[in-house]
């Protein structure tokens, strides 16, 4: 009789015992095994998931009783802790409905609804002020856990009530707290891996930034952002917050509020240093308020912040099992943080220095960008929406650059690996077709060997071109002459093709659209024979020089150098009222329209070489005139 | 061109079905890894020509790779990525104490060693300082990069990144894996942009780079066309992957953004890709990328001039098929080797080399493409399962590391300049060597020229087994169409059998003993089976006649001509009057013992199908159940001890008889009124002509007693029963228990299956008017069972009397008839 007394009491000891061991050895993993990664933590989480599961079984293989509950449902909490941070959340959720079941039976009542809401709203009433109460409020903070992290808004909203009271019974009652640890020192209370009071304070704010997100991207700002204010408030760790400033600078970006959401993008800055994203959204702000110098130095700065190795992935403490990164995983809150590769934030860097005037530093940029290309380190890893340029493009714009800063011979070398890479490829002739059919053609093209061959023509023309401007620029006349030659050579191989007609040579006077193949081969065009021309004009070839400033107009006609040298052939060779109307042309067309816009910085005109001054031009038309 | 190959077996390994295929990797200094998919890496020297360490791993090993500069070994288990210092290697080995001996030292590789936790890596590649795993996820393959630390001692493995690339839902691997229960692993190598000017900076010299196993470095317009611009651009090494499921897939390993694209589908399961030189324009710089398919396709990827206008070189890709399995395949310079297990075969790439020339001679260039496919050469080395070069090359001439099937590890020596065969003036010192290679080349020829024997050979005995089958079967078919004809003593193959009544557990219980003759002028071999039915007779018409049969099937090894095989059944036990009962005999063949049973595996459908040949039919009646007391005995005192044993049982058995007959003979009225007052018995009696007797039964007997009984009635009346109960008409006889006693009266006492007595009589009377002698057999018993059954056993035994007796007078019919009659009148 005796014995039949102490057994379940003697087993109920044992088995707090054990969870407790349990309990303590995970909590020391966890505190030992921060160096690991997520990936390297899971096998002894696998292994504790599955002794808790083991010692659950043991448990509920002897009816429910209820002096066992609340070791039961400690360990069904411990058990679905380890589940849901391996996240195998349906096993999670379908272990800890059964349990509130079977805890629910000795009371008498059972709820059968299938309706989460309802069945949640019911065990919480039935239960009422039983012995089991908490245990069953930390259960409910897992269920709260579990649809965060899968993303069942809808529900967690329709339990809004019962939730926040949740939060304020269990962060409220400081003086239970206190009496829980008490009791916790005499070794018969099951211990739980993670405090539920800190869990609920996480799933708070979790909730209120995936809330914030949802209703954000659905543009709902001004409600989103009230939420968010609230939330801002609420104790939590700094990278959280700085994720509630970060979505409620994003809210009023949305409201076309661009000053006060820079302000919110700082707040979130100083609340968390590595808040990529505020920066990276700050730079967007600037670029669209035109402000460059702040643009420039906030790609600098978000730039900088990338390369640190901490940061590429968010660091969000773990001091939980389950930690942030879990519970935060909505589809447009990670769109809203997303923030491009650091190659990608320097190219845009080196490119927004080189085009503002900061040519130096674009220079060191670029510099910086091919050689982390080339470095060992390497790894095609981060592969986000706005992708880098073309590798060709890239050495192109480098070596444009390289040219600007006066660097010719750097140039020329970045150009020449270019041509040596592509030259073996080039097709002997290609025929571009209508703009209409371009796309499709281009997929077929890129489709025979996954290369586009008139791309690469345009690549290896433009490496040809800017090998000219540095010849001009060293003042090597017939080196500039042979390498325009060849960039000329290039591009006639190129014939167009009209739906209807016959394939040929392409002239100026079509229609071109802006960043089409037929653009830039016509930019070539004209850069190309502009330069022979200007080269001509200097070995006082007029003739030839002539010729092909004059095609170079016809191909390109707002390509100034090609108009002012133009005139200037026509004076020399004494045609003065035509060279004065040459000039007037190009004058007005530089007034008209900024076409070089929107074009690769490659396909700039050069601003070294032989210039000409139009005040002196205008002198010259002027003396001319009375005549 | 008959390439004669030395194979110098360096060391035998034994192992068998391993969950991965074997791999043989060359590295370390001069030493051999072998993993041969099981726990363990052999690591062999190759200069002390021994075994030097075996490293126990706690799972199949999938994959190793060796790091050159740091002197390390990465291992891939199921658990994960070992990596084992191979200074610490060597140092285990010389401070262990075998090392005196020869065997070699065995470490156990305990997690310690363990760097990177991933499961199911099945394909690991080192490129510079990045590790690669090839692993396979539930719906995807996986493959991931790990930094490995720069200081050996660190053991911070960072993930850089992985690429997932789901998997086809078709995967070719299956059957190869049903078959063998291995896994292919997948191809892991890399290929780096090889540039005239400058050298690729990871390598030390882009000659070396070629030969070794899993780096190559490719011709810079191939690479480009075959990887693009941008990987070219940034010198990006690009790995190559080929899937068992028959993808081959790309991955420029430091370009931004770069993905796992697939180049091309094998459509069988990639067994290997490499990279030969083909045609010598780059120093050392491979022109041709070589993929090969388990089944034998080969894919040729070089580079094809472009056409004169059009312009440009194109990535041409040439597709060819090899005869016969791939097992594993090696490229060099100039020759793709690949063994199909029985053979190890070379295939030259340069003979294709005219494929690039133009395109204007398509169809001739392909027919010589397939030509050069179909016609490799053979180099007579069976049973390589695993292929690798040694890294040193001293002689020149090409030489290979093969790992056979049984666990051999040869260094195979290709014959030496076959492109200038003319020029072959050994130095002296090599003759010896060379006619070393001589004998062990003919000693490797030997083993297949054995193995081809045996094959030939065991086909042979089936060939020879299965016409000694069909021969039987003809016997026994022709037997089956001409039955009626032929009387069953003449059929060359036939079964008797006698019944006996056996004691055993104090159960009587009736055995028949089957005797299969065999004097047909053929062997029955192995496979062959007596097959014996039984089933009662009465009960074979209605509808649970079938459940009540028994079948017995005896299978027997040899049984030559002349021999019999006498096998024994149990029949009934007793009180079991299920009687007549019919036996059938048949020989049955079964097909799949033809073939061994590995071949029968195969065809399921096979191993149901047999021959099935009936032989003949016998019949067990009353008469053959009977036993028969000695005359000297009483019956019922006989009767009396015999069932002693069972007293209980059978005393309400007889009453329940007893009772039974009481019926019956009340029902019947009349008849045999003398005998029923007495004893309450029932009779039945059959009477045959005397004359019809004396013709047969004198007849038969006087074969077997010279001297000749006289035919007195009381003779002819003893001689009858004598006959009844002992001789076998129809194959089946009687089993005597001790001798057999010689029925001097013309009255027998018997005990039936069911433990009555009956009782034989038989004497002479006169039937009818005209005085016509016939002899009556009278069976009394008081079982009516027992009397009806008997009844008809000796109807049924006269009817084939009468048969025998061939030239009968219609007088004797109708003395038969009559008895007939009478017969069931009393029945």
């Amino acid at each position: 009789m005796s014995d039949k007394m102490y057994q379940p009491t003697n087993l109920l000891n044992k088995w707090v015992q054990e969870n407790n061991e349990l309990v303590n050895k995970c909590k020391q993993q966890e505190g030992g095994g921060d160096t690991l990664s997520r990936d390297q933590n899971q096998t002894p989480l696998r292994s504790y998931s599955s002794e808790f599961h083991k010692l659950l079984r043991k448990i509920q293989g002897v009816p429910p009783l209820v002096n066992h509950t609340h070791l039961e449902l400690s360990v069904v909490y411990n058990a679905c802790v380890c589940s849901t941070a391996q996240s195998q959340f349906t096993e999670a959720e379908l272990l800890l409905i059964q349990a509130i079941q079977r805890a629910l039976q000795m009371t008498g009542d059972e709820p059968v609804a299938s309706n989460r809401t309802v069945f949640w709203r019911t065990v919480l009433k039935s239960v009422g002020n039983t012995t089991f109460n908490t245990c069953v409020r930390y259960l409910l903070c897992l269920q709260w856990a579990i649809w965060l992290a899968t993303c069942q808004l809808t529900i967690i909203q329709e339990l809004k009530e019962e939730l926040s009271s949740l939060f304020e019974t269990l962060c409220g009652g400081v003086g239970d707290d206190k009496k829980n640890e008490a009791r916790g020192k005499s070794s018969d209370i099951p211990l739980l891996v993670t405090d539920p009071r800190g869990l609920v304070e996480l799933l708070q704010i979790c909730t209120s930034i995936i809330q914030g997100a949802e209703r954000l991207s659905e543009g709902q700002s001004s409600e989103a952002l009230s939420a968010l204010q609230t939330a801002s408030s609420l104790p939590a760790p700094r990278a959280l917050l700085a994720y509630v400033h970060f979505l409620s600078g994003s809210c009023l970006a949305h409201m076309s509020r661009p000053q006060m959401a820079l302000q919110c993008y700082r707040k979130a800055l100083v609340t968390d240093a590595c808040c990529v994203s505020a920066l990276y959204q700050s730079m967007l702000i600037y670029r669209q308020l035109g402000n460059t110098q702040a643009e420039i130095q906030a790609l600098r700065l978000l730039q900088s912040t990338l390369m640190l190795p901490s940061v590429t992935v968010p660091a969000l403490a773990t001091t939980h099992l389950l930690s942030p990164s879990l519970l935060l995983c909505s589809q447009s809150l990670s769109s809203l943080l997303s923030v491009p590769s650091a190659l990608s934030v320097l190219h845009s860097l080196a490119l927004k220095c080189v085009l503002h005037g900061r040519v130096s530093e674009g220079v060191e940029h670029y510099l910086d960008l091919l050689a982390a290309l080339h470095s060992e380190d390497q790894h095609g890893v981060h592969a986000e929406a706005p992708a880098l340029p073309r590798l060709p493009e890239l050495y192109l714009e480098a070596g444009a650059a390289l040219l600007m800063a006066r660097r010719p011979a750097d140039c020329m070398a970045l150009c020449n690996e270019v041509i040596s890479t592509t030259l073996e490829l080039l097709p002997e002739k290609v025929v571009l077709e209508d703009p209409e059919e371009t796309s499709e053609a281009e997929t077929r093209d890129m489709s025979v060997d996954g290369e586009d061959r008139v791309g690469m023509l345009l690549w290896t023309g433009a490496a040809y071109l800017l090998q000219g401007h540095c010849h001009t620029h060293l003042k090597d006349w017939k080196q500039a002459v042979t390498h325009y030659t060849r960039c000329i050579n290039l591009l006639v191989r190129v014939r167009f093709k009209k739906k209807g007609f016959q394939p040929q040579i392409t002239s100026g006077d079509m229609v071109v659209k802006q960043g089409t193949h037929l653009c830039i081969l016509q930019r070539l065009k004209g850069l190309s024979l502009a330069g022979r021309g200007i080269s001509f004009t200097q070995t006082d070839q007029l003739k030839e020089a002539l010729r092909d400033l004059l095609l170079s107009l016809q191909a390109s006609p707002e390509c100034v150098g090609a108009g002012l040298w133009c005139g200037e052939v026509l004076w020399r060779l004494g045609r003065r009222q035509e060279a004065a109307a040459c000039w007037e042309k190009t004058w007005s067309f530089t007034t008209q329209h900024h076409s070089a816009e929107g074009l690769p910085v490659y396909l700039q005109e050069p601003q070294s070489g032989p210039l000409l001054d139009s005040t002196e031009l205008r002198h010259r038309i002027q003396e001319l005139g009375p005549n | 061109m008959e390439g004669r190959c030395a194979v110098e077996t360096w060391t035998e390994f034994g192992f068998s079905g391993t969950p991965y295929t074997p791999k043989i990797k060359f590295g370390l200094g001069t030493n051999v890894f072998l993993c041969t998919g099981s726990d363990e890496v052999f690591v062999f020297s190759t200069q002390e020509r021994k075994l030097r360490a075996v490293l126990q791993f706690p799972g199949p090993v999938s994959d190793l790779v060796e790091c050159h500069d740091k002197q390390l070994l990465y291992v891939s288990c199921r658990s994960g990525v070992y990596c084992i210092s191979f200074p610490f290697l060597l140092s285990r080995v010389q401070s262990s104490p075998a090392d005196a001996s020869s065997s070699p030292a065995e470490l156990k590789i305990s997690s310690d060693f363990l760097v990177v936790g991933e499961e199911g890596a099945l394909s690991l590649l080192l490129v510079s300082s990045v590790l690669l795993i090839l692993s396979q996820r539930d719906t995807s393959w996986l493959l991931s990069l790990y930094k490995t630390p720069e200081q050996t001692q660190s053991s911070s493995y960072e993930m850089l990144g992985s690429f997932r690339l789901p998997q086809v839902l078709a995967d070719l691997n299956s059957d190869t894996e049903g078959q063998t229960g291995t896994r292919r692993r997948p191809v892991l190598v890399c290929v780096h942009p090889g540039h005239p000017k400058s050298p690729s900076s990871s390598s030390t010299s882009s000659s070396e780079m070629t030969i070794t196993d899993s780096h190559f470095c490719l011709e810079p317009v191939l690479f480009k066309l075959l990887f693009g611009i941008d990987a070219a651009l940034a010198r990006s090494p690009v790995i190559l992957c080929g899937l068992p499921d028959g993808r081959l897939c790309f991955l420029p390993l430091r370009l931004p953004g770069s993905q796992l694209r697939v180049l091309r589908s094998l459509e069988q399961p990639v067994v290997f890709v490499g990279a030969s030189v083909v045609m010598e324009t780059g120093p050392g710089l491979a022109r041709c990328l070589v993929a090969v398919g388990e089944q034998g396709r080969v894919v040729l990827m070089k580079t094809d001039k472009g056409e004169p206008e059009g312009g440009g070189d194109m990535a041409g890709f040439i597709e060819g098929c090899v005869p016969g399995p791939v097992v594993c395949s090696f490229v060099d310079e100039h020759h793709l080797y690949y063994s199909t297990g029985s053979d190890l075969l070379v295939l030259d790439l340069s003979e294709g080399s005219s494929w690039r020339e133009g395109k204007e001679r398509d169809g001739e260039t392909s027919r010589k493409t397939a030509a050069a496919f179909q016609s490799p050469t053979s180099l007579n080395v069976c049973r390589v399962i695993a292929l690798a070069a040694p890294a040193l090359n001293t002689t020149g001439d090409v030489q290979l590391l093969g790992l056979t099937i049984r666990g051999q590890l040869q260094r195979i020596i290709l014959p030496a300049g076959r492109e200038d065969a003319g020029s072959s003036n050994l130095p002296s010192t090599q003759v010896g060597r060379s006619v070393r290679d001589l004998l062990s080349a003919i000693g490797d020829v030997c083993e297949r020229a054995s193995v081809l024997k045996t094959a030939i050979k065991s086909k042979n005995q089936i060939l020879r087994h299965l016409n000694h089958v069909l021969n039987i079967s003809f016997l026994l078919l022709a037997n089956k169409n001409s039955e009626e004809h032929l009387p069953m003593q003449e059929k060359q193959i036939r079964c008797y059998a006698e019944t006996r009544w056996s004691r055993l557990l104090q159960k009587d219980s009736l055995n028949l003993t089957c005797v299969l003759d065999n004097s047909s002028p053929y062997v029955l071999e192995q496979g062959w089976t007596l097959s014996i039915t039984v089933f009662p007779l009465s009960y074979s018409s209605s509808a649970e006649g079938e459940s009540s049969s028994t079948n017995f099937s005896f299978p027997f090894h040899n049984l030559n001509p002349g021999e019999t095989l006498e096998v024994s059944l149990p029949l009934s036990a007793a009180g079991d009057t299920s009687f007549p009962m019919r036996v059938s005999c048949s020989l049955i063949f079964s097909l799949s013992s033809l073939l061994g049973e590995e071949e029968t595996a195969h065809l399921p459908s096979l191993q149901s199908s047999c021959i099935s040949l009936p032989l003949n039919t016998l019949t067990v009646d009353w008469l053959h159940t009977l036993q028969v007391n000695s005359p000297t005995m009483h019956p019922i005192s006989r009767n009396a001890t015999s069932q002693s044993s069972n007293i209980t049982t059978d005393t309400v058995q007889a009453f329940l008889n007893s009772h039974r007959s009481r019926c019956a003979g009340r029902g019947e009225g009349g008849g045999e009124g003398a005998s029923k007052a007495e004893r309450e018995q029932c009779s039945a009696s059959v009477r045959v002509s005397s004359e019809l007797l004396r013709d047969t039964l004198v007849l038969k007997s006087s074969d077997l007693d010279p001297r000749g009984p006289k035919s007195t009635p009381q003779n002819l009346c003893s001689s009858l029963l004598d006959w009844l109960l002992y001789e076998s008409p129809e194959g089946v006889k009687m089993g005597h228990q001790g001798d057999r006693f010689v029925l001097s009266s013309s009255v027998v006492h018997a005990r039936g299956p069911t433990g009555d007595t009956v009782k034989l009589t038989a004497k002479e009377v006169n039937v009818g008017e005209e005085s016509l002698r016939a002899i009556e057999v009278q069976i009394e018993s008081s079982s009516i069972a027992a009397v009806c059954g008997l009844h008809h056993a000796v109807l049924r035994r006269i009817q084939t009397l009468l048969q025998i007796a061939p030239e009968r007078a219609a007088s004797t019919m109708r003395v038969q008839s009559l008895g007939l009659r009478q017969a069931l009148q009393r029945a």
